[in-house]
């Protein structure tokens, strides 16, 4: 288990390298006129010949790259073209913000779209199709109009909910609470529909396995195959949806963060985005892989905790 | 067993909901932000760059600094200046030496002394530091110190404008002593009515300010605490507003219309003109455009007041003059110099020898969309036909710089004018990429320079000179819609989308 770790971890770094170069000479390579940027239209020539050579680009890029990795090897990631801020800085306030709201979510929806595909696998019938019907609604209402519906209803006409953060410093626990709850409602209708759908076919899909008639033959309980035999066997498909989902939601919180003015990684990616401030980019980029090979590394423990087959292959 | 399946369903669905919902009973009231008369929380679309106050910059990127830093000249509401930090100023006959006399009893928040060399190290600072509006001193060839309480400020060549540069960016007034740290880029250092409680602030999402105990002018310190909370999106933004989390904020016309209907009141304002820029008056990429017929053509193809009606909801002004009704380089015969009249515009097409037609390519504009769609249409009715390219990124300055564009379609800050000037006309101005001038217009362009406190009237020829010759098609001046509850009262100031921080007070 431990050389199997290790192999992921060693892969996951060569992706997170090969990502960071794509990225670094895509996002540079096309940085002409930032300086302009950063100084605005009434700039003069030599403000902004001023300011390239300030922000180091005038150096070669490969310099520049190396340099890059040498600073972000030792946990400096740079500052902000903009803010001067340091990039390590911003990503460590906004980063739990966003993991909060993102784990709150999964963990929901973990646990409902499992008890829902299961049910909706072994009972079938009317509870079957209900349930199909709701996956086709709730995956065809975007994320953000359920936010924005969520923000009219609870937050304007009913006043139960803040309409956008009050997240800062000095507020308590009950602020995040407050703040995080509709985001969460929004991320969380989709992909409790979404995931429960899949697990449902893949727990059918083990209930019309061989091995079940099998078992069922030597009498053994309805409620004993169905935990100790078809779950274990349809975990696998269950942990790759919700992985797969927890990585796509690093795409929608950026809209629903947005909408609740949540001070995460939505609005930074977005600002950083919208001008060009390319250390922060490079943040952001470095982050989502990170979070998404450690998300798949850890799909993969548990996989081959459930499931021995997977461990030897 | 026959319910155990929906019972469970609903029992799970129900509760997850209740989780997340059975908490929420208490929460507007910890939500309400500025409930108190004596707080104000403002919605604002981004959070400033750097505390440094040579980076500050105009407009709504203005107000938080003014929060903490005075200015060395206050602008009132209607433009009008007045002392704040300089108690008076005057020029020299040749208008090349202003000398300010200072307040002597102003210090800033770490202790140090506010007094000439301190205004000095500002100014020398600001003239150094590569910040956005850097410009505004480019006329400043040194600051002088005279006595312990007033400079003289030396002039290379005369600036109208630098008495209202001295009451923007240029004139905020951080401390000596913090000046070029590291630490002012984060936590400002100034004189100004409130100071930064860096502990409940956080990086783009809110900065709170609580009031300077012993602040020189209680006139302007209307409040005991200002938060800004940074809402970028618009949607965000009225919905914060609208539920009472913030106080003011700046909305669009289609925003306000729900903003209204929860009893939101409107400043107003008319900052920006909106239209087409036509930049290659020479020919040189499009010979169409050296015609000044084709240009006037263009200008009568456009129904303005229709089109400000359907695009913006009638919020703003149709106009044909590109310089603000504040500059003082407007005037009232310009205003509607091109009427809508298709007729005419075929008539001058035909005069100028493009009966035929005539093609003109802009790139696209983000936002601006639907405006350039119905332009191209009102065109194409006079036989123009309009190629609508690939979007503006954010290179789009180098992009003008480069003389890309031909013809664009734009939004602009109506300034004082010899601010328009630099930035729309001159040959320098970044919109007149293709450094179109002629001596007849050098001339009243440099009689605006030297003009003193007649450069806004001075102007009006500059004015009627790009108007009559069709520098641009200038549809309306646009309506800022700023919008705040009944808790506060708020001044609209000209020029601005977003008052400055002293034109709020608490409602009786």
């Amino acid at each position: 288990m431990i050389r199997f770790i290790a192999k992921r971890l060693g892969s996951g770094l060569v992706v997170l390298l090969v990502v960071s170069a794509l990225t670094f000479f895509l996002l540079y390579m096309s940085s002409g006129s930032i300086a302009r940027n950063i100084l605005g239209d009434q700039a003069t020539a030599e403000q902004v010949a001023m300011k390239e050579h300030e922000l180091g680009l005038d150096q070669p890029l490969l310099t520049r790259y190396f340099a890059w990795v040498a600073d972000a090897l030792s946990g400096n990631l740079g500052a902000s073209w903009f803010s001067s801020e340091p990039v390590a800085n911003s990503l460590a306030t906004r980063i739990p913000v966003t993991m909060t709201m993102v784990l709150a979510a999964m963990i929901l929806i973990a646990i409902c779209a499992a008890l829902i595909g299961v049910i909706a696998a072994v009972k079938r019938g009317w509870v079957d199709r209900v349930v199909q019907v709701g996956a086709i609604v709730g995956d065809s209402v975007p994320g953000f109009v359920i936010g924005v519906i969520l923000v009219t209803i609870l937050a304007i006409q009913l006043g139960l909910f803040p309409a956008t953060s009050t997240i800062s410093p000095d507020s308590g626990a009950d602020a995040w609470v407050y703040s995080m709850s509709l985001p969460v409602i929004a991320l969380l209708i989709n992909g409790v529909t979404g995931g429960a759908q899949q697990i449902r076919s893949a727990v059918i899909k083990q209930l019309e396995r061989d091995y079940v008639r099998t078992l069922r033959s030597r009498g053994i309980g309805e409620r004993e195959i169905l935990f100790k035999h078809v779950l274990r066997s349809a975990a696998p498909a269950g942990l790759t949806v919700l992985s797969l989902q927890l990585i796509g939601m690093l795409g929608g919180v950026v809209i629903i963060e947005q909408i609740f003015a949540l001070p995460g990684m939505g609005p930074l990616a977005v600002a950083a985005t919208g001008q060009s401030d390319l250390p922060v980019v490079m943040g952001v980029v470095m982050y989502t892989v990170v979070v998404v090979i450690v998300v798949n590394l850890l799909v993969d423990i548990l996989n081959g905790w459930l499931n021995p087959k997977v461990r030897v292959s | 067993m026959k319910f155990g399946p929906k019972a469970a369903a609903a029992a799970l669905i129900l509760s997850a909901s209740l989780a997340l919902t059975a908490c929420g009973g208490t929460a507007a009231g910890g939500a309400a932000a500025g409930s108190t008369a004596t707080s104000l929380t403002l919605g604002t679309i981004q959070d400033v760059r750097s505390w440094d106050p040579a980076q500050a910059h105009v407009g709504h990127i203005l107000q938080p600094y003014q929060a903490v830093y005075d200015t060395l000249i206050l602008r009132e509401p209607d433009g009008k200046l007045s002392p704040m930090l300089a108690t008076a100023w005057k020029y020299n006959a040749a208008n090349t030496k202003l000398t300010v006399d200072l307040r002597s009893d102003v210090t800033f928040s770490d202790g140090a002394t506010f007094d000439a060399a301190a205004a000095k190290a500002n100014m020398d600072h600001f003239k150094k530091a590569n910040g956005p509006q850097m410009a505004q001193l480019s006329a400043v060839k040194d600051v002088a110190v005279v006595d312990a309480d007033t400079i003289d400020i030396n002039l290379s060549t005369p600036d109208p404008a630098l008495e209202y540069f001295l009451s923007q960016a240029a004139g905020l007034m951080g401390s000596p002593k913090a000046l070029g740290t590291e630490g002012i880029k984060t936590e400002p250092v100034g004189s100004g009515p409130y100071v930064m409680d860096k502990a409940a602030s956080v990086k783009d999402s809110q900065t709170v300010f609580t009031a300077r105990k012993d602040y020189w002018n209680k006139d302007l310190q209307k409040f005991q605490k200002l938060t800004f909370k940074i809402l970028t999106d618009l949607t965000a933004r009225t919905n914060a507003l609208v539920s009472g989390q913030v106080d003011a904020t700046i909305l669009d016309p289609k925003n306000g219309k729900q903003a209204e209907g929860a009893k939101m009141k409107l400043a107003a304002n008319e900052v920006d003109w909106q239209g087409l820029l036509l930049l290659d008056r020479d020919g040189a990429k499009n010979p169409a455009l050296q015609n000044v017929k084709v240009r006037q053509a263009i200008n009568y193809a456009f129904d303005r007041k229709t089109i400000l009606d359907q695009v913006m909801l009638g919020q703003g002004t149709p106009t044909s003059q590109p310089f603000g009704k504040a500059s003082g380089a407007w005037t009232e015969e310009l205003e509607n110099y091109y009427s809508y009249d298709p007729a005419k515009a075929k008539q001058l097409l035909k005069e100028a020898g493009y009966e035929t037609g005539v093609t003109l390519e802009i790139p696209s504009v983000p936002g601006f969309e639907t405006q350039i769609s119905v332009v191209q249409q009102q065109l194409a009715d006079v036989g123009i036909t309009l190629k609508v390219g690939a979007a503006l990124t954010n290179t789009f300055t180098s992009d003008v710089a480069a003389q890309k564009y031909t013809t664009m379609y734009f939004s602009l800050f109506q300034g004082e004018p010899t601010v328009a000037v630099n930035q729309i006309i001159s040959t320098k101005a970044l919109y007149n990429p293709f450094k179109n001038a002629t001596p007849e217009l050098d001339a009243k362009i440099e009689a605006v320079r030297a003009g003193g406190a007649d450069a806004g009237k001075l102007a009006q020829e500059v004015n009627k000179y790009v108007v009559e010759q069709a520098w641009f098609a200038p549809l309306f001046r646009v309506n800022q819609m700023y919008y705040h509850n009944a808790k506060v009262n708020v001044t609209p100031q000209i020029q601005q989308a977003v008052p400055s921080i002293y034109n709020y007070s608490p409602a009786k």
